[in-house]
Protein backbone atom coordinates (compact mmCIF):
# COMPACT_ATOMS: atom_id res chain seq x y z
CA UNK A 1 0.00 0.00 0.00
CA UNK A 2 2.53 2.54 1.24
CA UNK A 3 6.57 2.09 0.67
CA UNK A 4 9.01 4.07 1.25
CA UNK A 5 12.75 3.14 0.09
CA UNK A 6 15.80 5.31 0.95
CA UNK A 7 13.60 8.66 0.83
CA UNK A 8 15.57 11.89 1.38
CA UNK A 9 14.39 15.36 1.71
CA UNK A 10 16.75 18.64 2.21
CA UNK A 11 15.49 22.09 2.69
CA UNK A 12 17.52 24.16 2.20
CA UNK A 13 21.19 22.17 3.44
CA UNK A 14 18.44 21.17 6.00
CA UNK A 15 17.95 17.24 6.38
CA UNK A 16 14.29 16.44 7.11
CA UNK A 17 14.25 12.77 5.90
CA UNK A 18 17.74 10.68 5.48
CA UNK A 19 17.14 7.89 3.95
CA UNK A 20 14.22 6.19 5.24
CA UNK A 21 12.21 2.97 3.95
CA UNK A 22 9.23 1.66 5.34
CA UNK A 23 6.38 -0.12 4.04
CA UNK A 24 2.72 -0.35 5.29
CA UNK A 25 -0.05 -2.33 4.69
CA UNK A 26 -3.35 -1.83 3.77
CA UNK A 27 -6.21 -1.29 5.92
CA UNK A 28 -3.94 -1.26 8.83
CA UNK A 29 -3.59 1.81 12.10
CA UNK A 30 -0.03 2.84 11.95
CA UNK A 31 1.42 5.27 14.93
CA UNK A 32 3.89 7.33 13.23
CA UNK A 33 6.42 8.58 16.63
CA UNK A 34 9.13 10.50 16.76
CA UNK A 35 9.99 14.11 18.73
CA UNK A 36 10.18 17.54 17.02
CA UNK A 37 11.34 17.64 13.88
CA UNK A 38 12.24 13.90 13.96
CA UNK A 39 10.77 14.43 10.01
CA UNK A 40 7.46 12.78 10.67
CA UNK A 41 5.29 15.81 9.17
CA UNK A 42 7.76 16.36 6.19
CA UNK A 43 7.11 12.49 5.56
CA UNK A 44 3.08 12.50 5.86
CA UNK A 45 3.61 15.23 3.54
CA UNK A 46 5.42 13.47 1.21
CA UNK A 47 2.91 10.19 1.07
CA UNK A 48 -0.11 12.61 0.31
CA UNK A 49 1.22 14.32 -2.17
CA UNK A 50 2.08 17.80 -0.79
CA UNK A 51 5.65 17.71 -1.50
CA UNK A 52 8.30 16.16 -3.21
CA UNK A 53 10.98 13.92 -1.84
CA UNK A 54 14.79 14.69 -2.73
CA UNK A 55 15.47 11.32 -3.68
CA UNK A 56 14.56 7.67 -3.24
CA UNK A 57 11.45 6.16 -4.42
CA UNK A 58 7.75 6.95 -2.55
CA UNK A 59 4.48 4.92 -3.85
CA UNK A 60 1.33 5.12 -2.44
CA UNK A 61 -1.68 3.25 -4.02
CA UNK A 62 1.66 1.58 -6.19
CA UNK A 63 1.96 5.40 -7.71
CA UNK A 64 3.93 8.13 -7.26
CA UNK A 65 2.44 10.50 -5.06
CA UNK A 66 3.64 13.91 -5.76
CA UNK A 67 1.27 16.08 -8.14
CA UNK A 68 -0.54 12.39 -8.65
CA UNK A 69 -4.73 13.14 -8.39
CA UNK A 70 -5.38 9.53 -7.74
CA UNK A 71 -3.42 9.84 -4.90
CA UNK A 72 -4.93 13.19 -3.93
CA UNK A 73 -8.56 11.97 -4.63
CA UNK A 74 -7.83 8.89 -2.32
CA UNK A 75 -6.13 10.53 0.85
CA UNK A 76 -6.48 13.32 3.04
CA UNK A 77 -4.03 14.78 5.57
CA UNK A 78 -5.42 16.08 8.64
CA UNK A 79 -3.15 18.56 10.76
CA UNK A 80 -3.77 21.74 12.15
CA UNK A 81 -2.44 23.82 8.59
CA UNK A 82 -5.45 22.78 7.22
CA UNK A 83 -6.80 25.77 5.59
CA UNK A 84 -10.07 26.54 4.71
CA UNK A 85 -12.23 29.35 3.22
CA UNK A 86 -13.41 32.13 5.51
CA UNK A 87 -16.42 33.27 3.34
CA UNK A 88 -18.25 30.33 4.00
CA UNK A 89 -19.54 28.67 7.16
CA UNK A 90 -18.92 25.28 8.85
CA UNK A 91 -22.03 23.84 7.70
CA UNK A 92 -21.09 24.52 3.81
CA UNK A 93 -17.55 23.49 4.51
CA UNK A 94 -18.84 20.22 5.35
CA UNK A 95 -20.86 20.31 2.16
CA UNK A 96 -17.90 21.00 0.14
CA UNK A 97 -16.44 18.29 1.82
CA UNK A 98 -18.71 16.12 -0.50
CA UNK A 99 -17.71 17.32 -3.50
CA UNK A 100 -14.40 16.04 -2.71
CA UNK A 101 -14.14 12.99 -0.99
CA UNK A 102 -16.61 10.07 -3.30
CA UNK A 103 -16.99 8.09 -0.17
CA UNK A 104 -17.99 11.18 1.71
CA UNK A 105 -20.61 9.94 4.65
CA UNK A 106 -22.55 13.55 5.48
CA UNK A 107 -24.63 11.72 8.06
CA UNK A 108 -21.54 10.92 10.21
CA UNK A 109 -20.17 14.39 10.02
CA UNK A 110 -23.21 15.96 10.75
CA UNK A 111 -23.98 13.89 13.63
CA UNK A 112 -20.29 14.50 14.82
CA UNK A 113 -20.83 18.06 14.11
CA UNK A 114 -24.00 18.41 16.15
CA UNK A 115 -22.22 15.74 18.78
CA UNK A 116 -19.68 18.22 19.49
CA UNK A 117 -21.91 21.36 19.59
CA UNK A 118 -20.36 22.90 16.30
CA UNK A 119 -22.69 26.11 14.92
CA UNK A 120 -23.47 25.43 11.64
CA UNK A 121 -22.98 29.50 10.75
CA UNK A 122 -19.37 29.52 12.57
CA UNK A 123 -16.16 30.64 10.70
CA UNK A 124 -13.41 27.86 10.80
CA UNK A 125 -11.02 31.15 11.47
CA UNK A 126 -13.09 32.17 14.51
CA UNK A 127 -12.88 28.36 16.10
CA UNK A 128 -10.41 28.30 19.13
CA UNK A 129 -7.40 25.84 18.34
CA UNK A 130 -8.54 22.63 19.93
CA UNK A 131 -11.64 23.16 18.06
CA UNK A 132 -10.48 23.76 15.09
CA UNK A 133 -8.74 20.31 15.69
CA UNK A 134 -11.91 18.73 16.30
CA UNK A 135 -13.61 20.26 12.87
CA UNK A 136 -10.39 19.10 11.30
CA UNK A 137 -11.14 15.65 12.55
CA UNK A 138 -15.15 15.25 11.80
CA UNK A 139 -13.66 15.97 8.17
CA UNK A 140 -10.91 13.23 8.74
CA UNK A 141 -13.28 10.55 9.63
CA UNK A 142 -16.09 11.61 7.69
CA UNK A 143 -13.98 11.52 4.32
CA UNK A 144 -13.49 7.97 4.40
CA UNK A 145 -10.35 8.00 2.51
CA UNK A 146 -8.25 4.89 1.85
CA UNK A 147 -5.46 6.59 2.60
CA UNK A 148 -6.68 8.57 6.15
CA UNK A 149 -3.48 10.55 7.63
CA UNK A 150 -4.00 12.70 11.09
CA UNK A 151 -0.89 14.57 11.72
CA UNK A 152 -0.97 15.41 15.82
CA UNK A 153 -4.81 15.52 15.72
CA UNK A 154 -5.16 16.12 19.60
CA UNK A 155 -3.73 19.52 19.45
CA UNK A 156 -5.35 21.44 21.71
CA UNK A 157 -7.52 19.13 22.77
CA UNK A 158 -9.13 18.59 25.96
CA UNK A 159 -8.81 14.96 27.46
CA UNK A 160 -12.58 14.52 27.05
CA UNK A 161 -12.56 15.15 23.22
CA UNK A 162 -9.31 13.06 22.89
CA UNK A 163 -10.79 10.16 24.18
CA UNK A 164 -14.11 10.91 21.87
CA UNK A 165 -11.89 11.26 18.62
CA UNK A 166 -9.92 8.01 19.27
CA UNK A 167 -13.33 5.85 20.09
CA UNK A 168 -14.81 7.65 17.03
CA UNK A 169 -11.39 6.58 15.02
CA UNK A 170 -11.63 3.15 15.81
CA UNK A 171 -15.40 2.58 15.72
CA UNK A 172 -15.13 4.05 12.22
CA UNK A 173 -12.43 2.22 11.32
CA UNK A 174 -14.28 -1.46 11.97
CA UNK A 175 -17.40 -0.39 10.08
CA UNK A 176 -15.04 0.96 7.22
CA UNK A 177 -11.44 -0.50 7.09
CA UNK A 178 -9.08 1.68 5.57
CA UNK A 179 -5.09 2.68 5.88
CA UNK A 180 -4.79 5.15 8.98
CA UNK A 181 -1.47 6.78 10.10
CA UNK A 182 -2.05 8.70 13.24
CA UNK A 183 1.69 11.11 14.26
CA UNK A 184 1.76 11.58 17.81
CA UNK A 185 3.77 12.75 20.62
CA UNK A 186 1.63 10.67 22.78
CA UNK A 187 1.50 7.36 22.30
CA UNK A 188 0.33 6.25 25.71
CA UNK A 189 -3.14 7.74 25.27
CA UNK A 190 -3.82 5.74 21.11
CA UNK A 191 -1.88 2.65 22.11
CA UNK A 192 -4.80 0.44 22.28
CA UNK A 193 -5.64 1.33 18.64
CA UNK A 194 -2.53 0.43 16.88
CA UNK A 195 -1.20 -2.43 15.27
CA UNK A 196 1.95 -1.09 14.23
CA UNK A 197 4.31 1.78 15.39
CA UNK A 198 7.28 3.30 13.37
CA UNK A 199 9.72 5.19 15.17
CA UNK A 200 11.77 7.89 13.07
CA UNK A 201 14.61 9.80 14.57
CA UNK A 202 16.54 12.57 12.94
CA UNK A 203 14.97 11.49 9.56
CA UNK A 204 15.54 7.43 9.96
CA UNK A 205 13.45 4.80 11.15
CA UNK A 206 14.30 3.49 14.30
CA UNK A 207 12.05 0.53 14.52
CA UNK A 208 8.76 -0.74 12.76
CA UNK A 209 7.20 -3.19 14.91
CA UNK A 210 3.53 -4.46 15.71
CA UNK A 211 2.61 -2.35 18.90
CA UNK A 212 2.59 -5.61 21.00
CA UNK A 213 5.94 -5.96 20.28
CA UNK A 214 7.17 -2.67 21.20
CA UNK A 215 5.26 -3.44 24.77
CA UNK A 216 7.40 -6.54 25.46
CA UNK A 217 10.82 -4.20 24.00
CA UNK A 218 12.36 -3.76 27.16
CA UNK A 219 12.50 -4.67 30.90
CA UNK A 220 13.50 -2.37 33.50
CA UNK A 221 15.84 -4.10 36.26
CA UNK A 222 15.84 -2.89 39.50
CA UNK A 223 18.52 -3.68 42.36
CA UNK A 224 21.89 -3.53 43.43
CA UNK A 225 24.41 -1.80 40.96
CA UNK A 226 26.92 -4.42 41.08
CA UNK A 227 24.55 -7.52 40.51
CA UNK A 228 22.90 -5.70 37.58
CA UNK A 229 26.52 -4.50 36.38
CA UNK A 230 27.55 -8.58 36.07
CA UNK A 231 24.69 -9.70 35.18
CA UNK A 232 24.62 -7.33 32.09
CA UNK A 233 28.45 -6.75 30.93
CA UNK A 234 28.37 -4.17 28.25
CA UNK A 235 24.83 -4.57 26.81
CA UNK A 236 23.74 -1.39 25.60
CA UNK A 237 21.03 0.21 28.52
CA UNK A 238 18.23 2.34 27.29
CA UNK A 239 18.21 4.64 30.68
CA UNK A 240 19.98 4.05 33.93
CA UNK A 241 19.35 6.27 36.97
CA UNK A 242 21.05 5.42 40.25
CA UNK A 243 20.50 5.74 43.88
CA UNK A 244 24.08 4.84 45.95
CA UNK A 245 24.80 1.48 45.07
CA UNK A 246 21.11 0.56 43.69
CA UNK A 247 20.05 1.24 39.73
CA UNK A 248 16.90 0.91 37.86
CA UNK A 249 18.15 0.24 34.34
CA UNK A 250 15.74 -0.57 31.30
CA UNK A 251 17.65 -2.98 28.54
CA UNK A 252 16.43 -4.07 25.24
CA UNK A 253 14.34 -7.85 26.03
CA UNK A 254 16.69 -10.20 24.89
CA UNK A 255 16.12 -12.32 27.85
CA UNK A 256 14.20 -16.00 28.18
CA UNK A 257 12.20 -16.81 31.12
CA UNK A 258 14.81 -19.28 32.47
CA UNK A 259 17.26 -16.08 33.16
CA UNK A 260 14.82 -13.61 33.86
CA UNK A 261 14.06 -16.34 36.94
CA UNK A 262 17.97 -16.54 37.42
CA UNK A 263 17.93 -12.34 38.52
CA UNK A 264 15.17 -12.20 40.30
CA UNK A 265 16.81 -15.05 42.37
CA UNK A 266 19.50 -12.21 42.64
CA UNK A 267 17.26 -10.08 44.51
CA UNK A 268 16.52 -8.02 40.81
CA UNK A 269 13.24 -6.50 40.26
CA UNK A 270 12.07 -7.19 37.24
CA UNK A 271 9.58 -4.66 35.11
CA UNK A 272 7.66 -4.03 31.94
CA UNK A 273 9.00 -1.07 30.31
CA UNK A 274 5.30 0.72 28.76
CA UNK A 275 5.91 1.73 24.47
CA UNK A 276 5.50 5.19 25.37
CA UNK A 277 9.11 4.89 27.80
CA UNK A 278 10.60 2.89 24.90
CA UNK A 279 9.89 5.27 22.34
CA UNK A 280 11.35 8.61 24.72
CA UNK A 281 14.80 6.18 25.53
CA UNK A 282 15.09 5.27 21.97
CA UNK A 283 14.32 8.59 20.66
CA UNK A 284 16.53 11.07 23.13
CA UNK A 285 19.60 12.50 21.62
CA UNK A 286 23.16 11.73 22.33
CA UNK A 287 23.56 15.12 24.86
CA UNK A 288 23.02 13.68 28.05
CA UNK A 289 20.38 14.45 30.13
CA UNK A 290 18.16 17.76 31.44
CA UNK A 291 20.76 17.60 34.61
CA UNK A 292 23.96 17.72 32.60
CA UNK A 293 22.48 21.14 31.23
CA UNK A 294 22.34 22.47 34.55
CA UNK A 295 25.57 20.43 36.51
CA UNK A 296 27.86 22.51 33.79
CA UNK A 297 27.61 25.87 34.90
CA UNK B 1 -12.10 -5.50 32.17
CA UNK B 2 -9.06 -4.81 30.12
CA UNK B 3 -6.10 -3.38 31.91
CA UNK B 4 -4.56 -1.52 29.25
CA UNK B 5 -1.30 -0.49 31.13
CA UNK B 6 -0.86 -3.84 32.59
CA UNK B 7 2.15 -6.05 32.68
CA UNK B 8 -0.37 -8.54 30.86
CA UNK B 9 -0.29 -8.03 26.67
CA UNK B 10 -3.88 -6.90 25.54
CA UNK B 11 -4.54 -10.00 23.63
CA UNK B 12 -3.49 -12.23 26.15
CA UNK B 13 -5.86 -10.38 28.54
CA UNK B 14 -8.31 -10.74 25.72
CA UNK B 15 -7.61 -15.04 25.73
CA UNK B 16 -7.95 -14.93 29.43
CA UNK B 17 -11.36 -13.18 29.35
CA UNK B 18 -12.55 -15.14 26.55
CA UNK B 19 -11.37 -18.68 29.00
CA UNK B 20 -13.40 -17.35 31.64
CA UNK B 21 -16.30 -16.90 29.72
CA UNK B 22 -16.19 -20.02 28.54
CA UNK B 23 -15.42 -21.40 32.20
CA UNK B 24 -18.94 -19.94 33.65
CA UNK B 25 -20.69 -20.85 30.86
CA UNK B 26 -21.57 -17.51 29.28
CA UNK B 27 -19.88 -19.80 25.94
CA UNK B 28 -21.02 -23.30 25.65
CA UNK B 29 -19.42 -25.99 23.48
CA UNK B 30 -19.91 -25.73 19.99
CA UNK B 31 -21.64 -22.38 20.52
CA UNK B 32 -19.87 -19.46 18.09
CA UNK B 33 -17.78 -16.55 20.20
CA UNK B 34 -17.67 -12.90 19.41
CA UNK B 35 -15.97 -11.78 16.63
CA UNK B 36 -12.71 -10.18 16.41
CA UNK B 37 -14.78 -6.77 15.85
CA UNK B 38 -16.95 -7.25 17.69
CA UNK B 39 -14.09 -7.79 20.69
CA UNK B 40 -12.31 -5.05 19.34
CA UNK B 41 -15.88 -2.36 19.75
CA UNK B 42 -16.33 -4.15 23.20
CA UNK B 43 -12.75 -3.37 24.76
CA UNK B 44 -11.63 -0.40 22.57
CA UNK B 45 -8.82 -1.90 20.79
CA UNK B 46 -7.62 -2.71 17.31
CA UNK B 47 -9.06 -5.89 15.99
CA UNK B 48 -6.16 -7.05 14.77
CA UNK B 49 -5.06 -7.42 18.69
CA UNK B 50 -8.23 -8.98 19.86
CA UNK B 51 -7.17 -11.70 16.76
CA UNK B 52 -4.79 -12.68 17.76
CA UNK B 53 -6.46 -13.37 21.44
CA UNK B 54 -8.74 -15.35 19.56
CA UNK B 55 -5.89 -16.89 17.66
CA UNK B 56 -3.98 -17.67 20.84
CA UNK B 57 -6.73 -19.86 21.93
CA UNK B 58 -7.74 -21.98 18.75
CA UNK B 59 -3.68 -22.90 18.53
CA UNK B 60 -4.46 -24.27 21.96
CA UNK B 61 -7.74 -26.02 20.90
CA UNK B 62 -10.05 -24.05 22.93
CA UNK B 63 -11.81 -22.74 20.10
CA UNK B 64 -11.81 -23.88 16.83
CA UNK B 65 -12.81 -22.32 13.38
CA UNK B 66 -15.43 -22.95 10.72
CA UNK B 67 -14.48 -21.49 7.59
CA UNK B 68 -16.33 -18.42 7.05
CA UNK B 69 -18.43 -18.27 9.89
CA UNK B 70 -15.99 -17.68 12.82
CA UNK B 71 -14.49 -19.42 15.85
CA UNK B 72 -16.40 -21.59 17.90
CA UNK B 73 -15.94 -22.94 21.96
CA UNK B 74 -14.41 -26.96 21.58
CA UNK B 75 -15.86 -29.83 23.12
CA UNK B 76 -12.46 -30.51 25.27
CA UNK B 77 -12.85 -26.26 25.96
CA UNK B 78 -13.48 -25.95 29.58
CA UNK B 79 -10.72 -29.33 30.46
CA UNK B 80 -7.79 -27.71 28.65
CA UNK B 81 -8.50 -24.73 30.68
CA UNK B 82 -8.45 -26.07 33.79
CA UNK B 83 -5.53 -27.85 33.11
CA UNK B 84 -3.62 -25.01 31.55
CA UNK B 85 -4.24 -22.70 34.49
CA UNK B 86 -3.27 -25.63 36.86
CA UNK B 87 0.16 -25.95 35.67
CA UNK B 88 0.89 -22.09 35.09
CA UNK B 89 -0.49 -20.91 38.52
CA UNK B 90 0.97 -23.43 40.78
CA UNK B 91 4.14 -23.35 39.04
CA UNK B 92 3.95 -19.73 39.47
CA UNK B 93 2.87 -20.01 42.88
CA UNK B 94 5.81 -22.42 43.80
CA UNK B 95 8.58 -20.16 42.58
CA UNK B 96 7.50 -17.82 44.41
CA UNK B 97 6.99 -19.53 47.60
CA UNK B 98 10.59 -21.17 47.41
CA UNK B 99 11.82 -17.45 46.66
CA UNK B 100 10.62 -16.25 49.82
CA UNK B 101 11.74 -19.20 51.89
CA UNK B 102 15.43 -18.82 50.95
CA UNK B 103 15.01 -15.17 51.30
CA UNK B 104 13.95 -16.04 54.95
CA UNK B 105 16.70 -18.35 54.74
CA UNK B 106 14.28 -21.14 55.95
CA UNK B 107 15.65 -24.86 55.21
CA UNK B 108 14.57 -26.98 52.72
CA UNK B 109 13.59 -29.35 55.50
CA UNK B 110 11.43 -26.67 57.38
CA UNK B 111 9.88 -25.47 53.85
CA UNK B 112 8.69 -29.17 53.00
CA UNK B 113 8.07 -29.86 57.13
CA UNK B 114 5.69 -26.85 56.41
CA UNK B 115 3.82 -27.76 53.16
CA UNK B 116 2.82 -31.63 54.71
CA UNK B 117 1.58 -29.94 57.75
CA UNK B 118 -0.45 -27.38 55.99
CA UNK B 119 -1.88 -30.64 53.66
CA UNK B 120 -2.63 -32.47 56.35
CA UNK B 121 -4.25 -29.84 58.51
CA UNK B 122 -6.80 -29.12 55.31
CA UNK B 123 -7.41 -32.86 54.89
CA UNK B 124 -8.38 -32.82 58.73
CA UNK B 125 -11.13 -29.89 58.10
CA UNK B 126 -12.32 -31.51 55.14
CA UNK B 127 -13.23 -35.27 56.57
Amino acid sequence: MISCKHVTKTYRGTTALNRLSCNIHENTITGLIGRNAAGKTTLLKILTGMIKESSGEVEVFSKHPFNNLFVSANSILVDDQMSFANSISLYELLQQAGRFYKNWDMDLALRLFDYFSFQPNAIHEGLSKGRKSTFNMIIGLASRCPLTIFDEPTTGMDAVVRNDFYRALLKDYIAHPRTIIISSHHLDEMEHLLEHVLVIKKGKELLHIPMEDLKEYAIGLEGKTAVLKEWLGDQPVLTKRTASDYAYIAVKNDFDTEQLEQVKQQGVKVSPVSANDVCMYLTKGQKGGIDDVFRQR
Amino acid sequence: MLDLNGVTPIYIQIAEWMENQILNGTFQIDEKVHSQYTLAEMFNINPATAAKGLHLLSEEEILYTKRGLGKFVSPLAKTIIMEKRKSQTLTGLITDLVLEAKQLQVEDDELLEMIRKEMKQQKGEEI
